[in-house]
């Protein structure tokens, strides 16, 4: 009996012995995780090309930043747009009559889609370093030149949430357990947000001036200069702005004779064309400089641009709408080729050859047009590989014009230079002008500061008149290109728009029907998410919701 | 004799002992006549057939005849001990000195003596302390795909919803209300001893892996055979469930398989066939309803008609239409099924087996879905020698579930393309006059006033689509485990057992180029994935346990024991789309030539738990049970491996106090129990705690390629723990009247605590993460559960008994942490109908009270108005939330509009026997759970081309129906979460009615039959509610916690009619 209990001890013993060689630890096979990841070079730029996607993919395959989502908050609240009755989301329409609360989805959504690209980066400039520097080998990407990239994108997301919310939490090491990222962060004085941007902006302006082959549509220098200028301009530092824009702005002699005092070396210049900026086919092109890159869902990667998307066999309407055809469409004249390329009424159905007439007017700038219109249209801008474009070098033209009006106390030559450049390109020869189509037999504007129809110059205007004509400008130009709210909110009260905030006030109550009617001062900043604010308890002194919400 | 047959009738046992002494019989002359005897009914004096005798010591053993006699061949002499055992009645031991001698034995009419399969091991019924409640016969009876459906009404505080009635589909079952938000509230299994949680993901891809598999998820259960199932037994208190540890908050339900018993041959085949009616379709415009609604709608859309040159009137035109499409009606069948199962069982002084062979068919009541399964089982035991018994159990199946695809329509992603039927415009023809499938408008007016806009020619068919779409789930799956027990003393026995479960399962889809998901609008020509999950497990258990008898009346019973278990799960997958032919479907996916997908992925678990429990009882009038797990799981934090889980119990047997046995003949039993203990939910997938690494892709380059880069998706959690629930029981269990009457009462409270919040909210956005899961928030279920049986008639030629079931239980949300509430994620362009939120329960809608609609005097006197949308006269008008004022309502005055869980449910069940007939019928019923009906708010959305609601045929129109109820048409429909479409969930169903007849043995002999039995059957043949859909029990959802009770149009409940027939030989 003894013997028995002492072999049957044995046998459990044994056995357990036998079985519990299964270890507890875990030790992933098809996961990987930060422990055993960021060792080599290949590592190192797999995590910047975490922080690319972050531009044009969400984690929940929402709407990307700029793939309609930063629209949604900066152009739908402006008074180029309204909701469209195509939209299903309550909180998408609330943006558009200026009657979002703080709960809104949208606003919470783009504050996290930023953070959740501002971590992204944080990680490769984080870990990079810690990279033995013997792993980078392939000198295209050094790690230096890795982490800049990475502080260009954190920089370029901080410049949006600084502008969108004011003080926001300024995170710039990223959080490895749940107890580093429970940590509440207090709202950071905007100067030191804009400080952090300055000085990844500064780091970014190391990297190559081009690309070729793959790498093309990685962050240059010319984009750090270009952003670090329009950073400068919202900060209204007009002598660093004329600066840093100069940096981007490529010498040459602007047909009228006055000569830009540019000293930028990476060629940027305009395209004739200016529906080229919105082709796939001339993707990264002269006038690109930077942009999200959009290549619709191939290959199991989502990547698309879903900003013109419209199913048209559900809804007459588009995604999204122009406010009143009969003001934002009339602010274009018949000879201005952005109307055309900014807005359709119809469009001609290539398999049937019949044309397809709206009795509205749509937006076309994001519609991919590479596949022409065919019979198959109900998807048309569903799967679009139209790229977004963060900072064109229109943008920097007319950003330089206003710093010079603003640093010198009226237009400069220079400054009507650059704005005439842009307006010259707009405007083609009347004799050219084809109706409803993008089809132009030659263009005003040929390159390299060359035009021959001088009609649209600006010429003899004051400080405000030319303040005015630019701050126009920027609204025909980047209709549905996240500007518009920006640029209505930054405007300084002035002789014309006196008292904070009237510009956008103004604008946005001028609204034919007035859609905006419940527009105050408040919004000239987004609400702080909701959820936030109940995180940090509404007590914390540091922690509180913008004014008026 | 007819006493036997009633016997058989109720089917206690669903294989019975006959007699098979024929020969005995006319030997009659030969035997020997000193052993021989007879066995009755002590009450009724009746013979009992089929009785075992057994003398004790020897391998002899006899049957009884259908006299109750029974006469041994041996030469054995007396003086004998017989063991006599008869199924439904008290075994004996009787000392035999004379011949002839006359046995009578007493029917099993309480379960007081019955043993109780509890976890690792069994305990009389007696001396249990916690609460464990087996699920009847009768309903173990039931044809079903899937054995937790025959859960439905069978114990109470066990809830079932099924998903959908998709053959083969799941089911979410609830023991006690869900205890976690997060991870798994489904309870625990084991089957045969084998420990298997029903996890969706085993069977199921998630829809993120590839672009195509869509649609209800498989059910790993249904590949189990309901026929093969002896007994299922439910623990649900802490006390019973404590020895499963960190696995045993939702409950255990354990299955135990038929096995064969000693001395005993038997051949039994069963078979059934049914039919499938749709029990309800919701309704919806029919074409002339359509055209009419179609020309408000087109009035409505002055930007639309200013565009056209002459707005033709569809209604006016409908002659040249012609009648309108039922495209619900073009998929609907007359669903079958059919079952099949042989059986072979017996066994001998050594041995015991069990074979069965099984085929289970459905064709369900849509086209192009059905289920099939065969199963083989092999139950083995043998006694190898006295001290060592050795057994296994092999189970092995195969079943192909061919399901309803996905398809998107109108921007949500509806994962189940039957809703697509509803909202199809009714004007389109569904076939040609060839008798092909429509894929074209040929409708004119609508070609030429709307398509002239849209553009659009190619048509959606849906019914087209669901015939001719595979979207396939084959499961293969072998689940076996060996035992072997020694017996190193009589009272101390070892049990070593080893198991696998081998589950691997197919994943076949493919959308020709003629459907909607393998067109795409003409942008590809086929759309096809293949997956395939693997997983396998496996289990090794020692446990010695020591039954000893102290003194005559202090029985102790200690267990303790070593297990360890470790899974594996693989998963491979391809996607791809655009193929040169439909004629390959999935199997030749390298053709595929856009929209590549692959993928794959593991994952790994391991368990190791040490394990006690010591059952003491003092002369079965006070018994303790302590029982503790200590268990350590991989997939938990670093600092949290390993958790101790105990629990303790006690009950007492007051009825045989001597105080109370006076009242015997009225309180002929009464038990009180009481018990306390922690258990825990270690549900969590994987990897869970570990900062892992997503892909994040980006194209980039001249020209774009597509790269992958790599960012963490969740913060390292080293604290990550189980949810731990605090469980207390009290109960009692009483019988009246010599157990006529039983009834059995428990109340329970549970405390989750370290409850798995995963949410927004509990960190800073400006972390980076959105969501995260911790350890932070605590729940509580409460409520009370009442069993009462009766024998309400009780003669010798007719019976009736009853039982009735009574449950109920609150649920709330007690803490979540740093938030207060947050509502998941919804697909985009939708809003949450759900939130968690502080103080409510689990699944509570919320969204806008209404009140009707806005009427001119409204908005004159400035009633608030919805902000973001037109509101008018004729539009929905909308409340404030209490507490809330002013000019606009705003998505601060959504609130509360209900739980999807019930208030009680409940169920009653009827037995009656007369002479050869038995009749049995269950109704079940859940009483005040609310209902987001979202399909109705998707079909009173307006559009130019989708069907609409039935109820919009009294929409507002200030001219032709200035009273009507539902708001006036409109071309920029927001469907809003609110108070018309949470609708209240109550429903009574007969669940299952049954009829059966058992031929009297003499006709049975004719055909060399033990017994033959003939039954008819129906399911779900009336249900009564005031839901609006199609059916109140639902859950499109599926095992998701957070968003129960949301109808998106899942696949029709239907109505079945069976026949059956069991012969045993």
């Amino acid at each position: 009996m003894k013997n028995r209990i002492i072999i049957s001890a044995i046998i459990v013993t044994g056995l357990s012995i036998f079985t519990s060689c299964n270890k507890l630890t875990e030790s992933p096979q098809g996961t990987l995780t930060t422990g055993n990841y960021y060792k080599t070079q290949a590592d190192a730029i797999s995590a910047v090309t975490a922080v690319y996607s972050t531009l044009s993919t969400d984690i929940n395959n929402d709407f990307p930043i700029y793939g309609r989502n930063l629209n949604l908050l900066i152009d739908n609240t402006s008074d180029n747009q309204v909701y469209s009755p195509s939209n299903t989301n309550p909180d998408v329409r609330a943006l558009g009559t200026a009657t979002y609360v703080s709960t809104n989805d949208r606003v919470h959504k783009i504050y996290a889609q930023h953070y959740w690209g501002i971590n992204a980066a944080n990680i490769a400039i984080d870990e990079i370093p810690t990279i033995p520097s013997a792993q980078f080998v392939n000198p295209a990407h050094s790690a230096a030149n890795l982490i800049r990239e990475a502080r260009f994108i954190r920089a370029l997301y901080y410049f949006n949430l600084v502008r969108m919310y004011g003080n926001v939490p300024l995170v710039i090491h990223s959080a490895s357990n749940l107890a580093q990222a429970s940590k509440l962060v207090s709202r950071t004085p905007k100067d030191s947000v804009y400080a952090q941007i300055i000085a990844d902006l500064d780091s970014a302006t190391l990297l190559p001036a081009t690309y070729t082959g793959a790498d093309v549509g990685r962050v240059t220098s010319g984009a750090a200069h270009a952003l670090l200028g329009k950073v400068y301009v919202t900060l209204r530092d007009w002598p660093d702005a004329v600066t840093e824009l100069r940096k981007a702005i490529t010498p040459v002699t602007v047909s009228g004779g006055t000569a830009l005092a540019g000293n930028g070396t990476y060629g940027y210049d305009l395209f004739p064309n200016f529906n080229s900026i919105f082709l796939p086919g001339s993707k990264n092109g002269i006038e690109h400089i930077f942009s999200a890159q959009f290549n619709g869902s191939v290959g199991g990667f989502t990547s698309t641009n879903t900003l013109s998307s419209f199913t048209w066999s559900n809804a007459a309407y588009t995604a999204d709408i122009p406010a009143d055809s009969s003001i934002v469409v009339k602010l274009f004249t018949v000879s201005d080729q952005r109307r055309t390329a900014t807005f359709y009424d119809s469009l001609n159905n290539a398999s049937t050859s019949s044309k397809v007439i709206w009795p509205f007017f749509n937006f076309l700038k994001f519609v991919d047009q590479s596949g022409g219109f065919t019979s198959t249209l109900s998807n048309q801008g569903a799967n679009a590989k139209v790229n977004f474009p963060i900072i064109r070098y229109a943008d920097v033209l007319l950003l330089y014009a206003e710093a010079l009006n603003e640093l010198y106390g009226g237009p400069t030559a220079e400054a009507y230079a650059a704005a005439n450049l842009v307006r010259a390109r707009a405007y083609v020869n009347p004799a050219a002008y084809i109706f409803k189509t993008n089809n132009y037999s030659s263009y005003n504007y040929t390159g390299s500061g060359n035009y021959s129809n001088h009609n649209a110059d600006l010429s003899g205007l004051s400080q405000l008149q030319f303040r005015d004509s630019v701050f126009t400008e920027r609204r025909r130009e980047f209709i549905q290109e996240s500007q518009r709210w920006f640029d209505l909110v930054r405007r300084a009260p002035d002789a014309e728009y006196s008292g904070p905030g009237s510009y956008y006030l103004i604008s946005v109550h001028a609204m034919l029907g007035n859609p905006k009617s419940a527009a105050a001062l408040k919004d000239t900043l987004f609400p702080i998410p909701q959820t936030e604010i109940n995180l940090y308890g509404t007590e914390n002194a540091n922690f509180q919701q913008n004014p008026g919400w | 004799m007819k006493r036997i047959l009633v016997l058989i009738i109720i089917g206690l046992a669903p294989y019975f002992v006959f007699a098979q002494n024929n020969d005995q019989v006319q030997n009659i002359r030969q035997n020997n006549i000193s052993l021989s005897g007879k066995v009755f009914d002590a009450k009724f004096k009746t013979p009992l057939n089929g009785a075992v005798i057994h003398i004790k010591g020897t391998t002899h053993q006899v049957v009884t005849n259908n006299k109750g006699e029974f006469y041994f061949l041996t030469g054995q002499k007396l003086p004998v001990t017989y063991e006599i055992n008869y199924v439904g009645y008290q075994s004996r031991e009787i000392y035999a000195t004379t011949s002839n001698i006359q046995i009578a034995l007493t029917e099993n009419a309480s379960n007081l003596n019955d043993v109780v399969v509890v976890g690792y091991g069994t305990q009389r019924r007696k001396d249990v302390t916690g609460s464990v409640a087996s699920v009847p016969k009768e309903n173990l009876n039931q044809v079903s795909s899937s054995f937790d459906n025959l859960l439905q009404g069978a114990v109470a505080g066990v809830t079932v919803t099924q998903s959908s009635a998709q053959p083969g589909s799941t089911a979410s079952i609830r023991i006690r209300g869900g205890n976690s938000l997060s991870f798994g509230n489904d309870p625990l299994y084991v089957i045969d001893g084998f420990i298997y949680y029903n996890d969706n993901s085993l069977t199921n891809l998630s829809p993120a892996a590839g672009t195509a598999v869509t649609g209800t998820s498989t059910n790993a259960l249904s590949t189990i055979n309901p026929s093969d199932i002896e007994s299922i037994d439910v623990l649900k208190d802490a006390s019973a469930t404590a020895i499963y540890g960190s696995r045993g908050a939702n409950g255990v339900v354990i299955v135990t398989t038929k096995k064969g018993t000693k001395g005993t041959s038997n051949i039994s085949y069963s078979t059934s066939f049914g039919t499938q009616d749709v029990t309800k379709k919701v309704g919806i415009l029919n074409g002339p309803q359509w055209a009419s609604y179609f020309d408000d709608l087109y009035s409505a859309t002055p930007s639309i008609q200013a565009g056209l040159a002459s707005a033709k009137k569809v209604v006016d035109t409908l002659g040249a239409i012609g009648t309108s499409g039922d495209w619900v009606g073009a998929a609907i069948r007359t669903g079958s099924t059919q079952n099949h199962q042989l059986s072979i069982y017996g066994g001998d002084e050594k041995s015991r087996y069990s074979i069965s062979g099984n085929y289970f068919g459905q064709n369900g009541t849509l086209l192009g879905t059905d289920f099939n399964r065969f199963s083989a089982r092999v139950n083995y035991e043998r006694n190898v020698s006295n001290k060592i018994k050795v057994s296994t159990n092999i189970f092995g199946s195969n079943s192909v579930e061919d399901k309803l695809s996905g398809s998107a329509f109108n921007s949500i992603n509806f994962a189940n393309s039957f809703s697509s039927l509803y909202l199809n415009n009714p004007l389109q023809l569904i076939k040609n006059a060839d008798g092909s499938f429509n894929t074209t408008y040929i409708n004119s007016i609508v070609t030429s006033t709307y398509n002239t806009i849209n553009g659009q020619v190619f048509a959606d068919n849906p019914v087209y689509d669901i015939a001719s779409t595979i979207n396939q789930s084959k499961i293969t799956r072998v689940l076996a485990n060996f035992a072997v027990e020694y017996k190193i003393l009589d009272d101390l026995i070892f049990k070593t057992t080893f198991g696998a479960d081998i589950l691997n399962t197919d994943l076949n889809f493919y959308a020709p180029s003629y459907t909607a998901a393998g067109n795409n609008s003409g942008t590809i020509t086929g759309s096809g994935s293949v997956g395939v999950i693997n997983s396998q497990s496996w289990l090794n258990e020692n446990i010695l346990t020591w039954d000893h008898t102290f003194k005559i009346n202090h029985f102790l019973n200690v267990l303790g024991g070593y297990t360890t278990q470790y899974q594996k799960v693989k998963n491979t997958f391809v996607a791809g789309q655009s193929f040169p032919s439909d004629a390959t479907t999935y199997n030749d996916m390298w053709a595929a030539s856009a929209n590549k997908v692959i993928g794959s992925g593991e994952s790994q678990q391991t368990r190791n738990s040490w394990l006690g429990r010591a059952s003491y009882s003092y002369n079965h009038l006070y018994n303790f049970t302590i029982t503790g797990r200590f268990d350590g799981s991989s997939v938990l934090g670093a600092n949290n491996k390993w958790g101790f889980f105990p629990s303790a119990g006690f009950s007492w047997n007051a009825s045989q106090e001597k105080f109370l046995k006076k009242y015997d003949k009225t309180v002929s039993n009464l038990k009180l129990r009481i018990t306390a203990g922690s258990v825990g939910n270690s549900n969590i997938p994987a990897y869970s705690s570990l900062a892992t690494l997503n892909p994040y892709s980006v194209y980039l380059g001249n020209p774009l390629t597509g790269l992958s880069g790599l960012a963490p998706s969740q913060p390292e959690n080293s604290n990550l723990t189980w949810e731990t629930t605090t469980q207390y029981d009290a109960g009692v269990d009483a019988g009246f009247l010599k157990n006529r009457i039983n009834l059995t009462a428990d109340v329970y409270y549970k405390k989750t605590s370290n409850l798995l919040v995963s949410g927004s909210g509990l960190v800073p956005l400006s972390s980076g993460y959105t969501t995260v899961s911790e350890n932070i928030g605590t729940l509580e279920n409460k409520g009370l559960e009442l069993t009462l049986s009766t024998e309400n008639i009780k003669t010798k030629e007719f019976s009736w008994k009853s039982t009735i079931l009574y449950s109920t239980n609150a649920n709330k949300v007690l803490s979540l942490g740093p938030s207060k509430s947050f509502q998941p994620i919804a697909p985009t362009g939708q809003v949450s109908p759900v939130i968690v939120e502080v103080g409510l329960p689990v699944s509570t809608f919320w969204g806008y009270k209404t009140a009707g609609l806005l009427t001119a005097a409204d908005i004159s006197s400035g009633t608030p108005l919805l902000t973001g949308v037109s509101q008018q006269v004729g539009d929905r008008k909308y409340l404030h939330a209490a507490g809330i004022s002013g000019a606009a309502i705003t998505t601060t005055d959504k609130q509360n509009l209900g739980s999807a869980q019930p208030k009680f449910t409940a169920s009653f069940s009827n037995t009656f026997n007369y002479k050869n007939f038995d009749f049995s019928f269950l109704f079940q019923g859940s009483f005040g759970n609310k209902i987001f009906n979202l399909l109705e708010q998707q079909l009173e959305k307006t559009t130019t081309t989708a069907n609409v609601s039935a109820a919009l045929l009294d929409r507002f129109d200030a001219v032709k129906n200035p009273n009507g109820k539902f708001p006036k048409v409109t071309n920029a429909p927001v469907m809003q979460v609110q108070d018309t479409y949470i609708e209240d969930g109550s429903y009574i169903r007969l669940k299952n009615i049954t009829l059966g007849y058992n031929f009297p043995i003499g006709i049975s002999k004719k055909i060399l039959a033990k017994q033959i039995r003939l039954y008819v059957s129906a399911q779900n043949l009336l249900t009564i509610t005031k839901y609006t859909g199609q059916d109140p029990e639902v859950n499109y959802y599926d095992q998701n916690n957070l968003q129960q009770g949301i109808d998106l149009g899942v696949y029709p409940n239907a109505k079945t009619f069976l026949a059956g027939l069991n012969i045993t030989f």
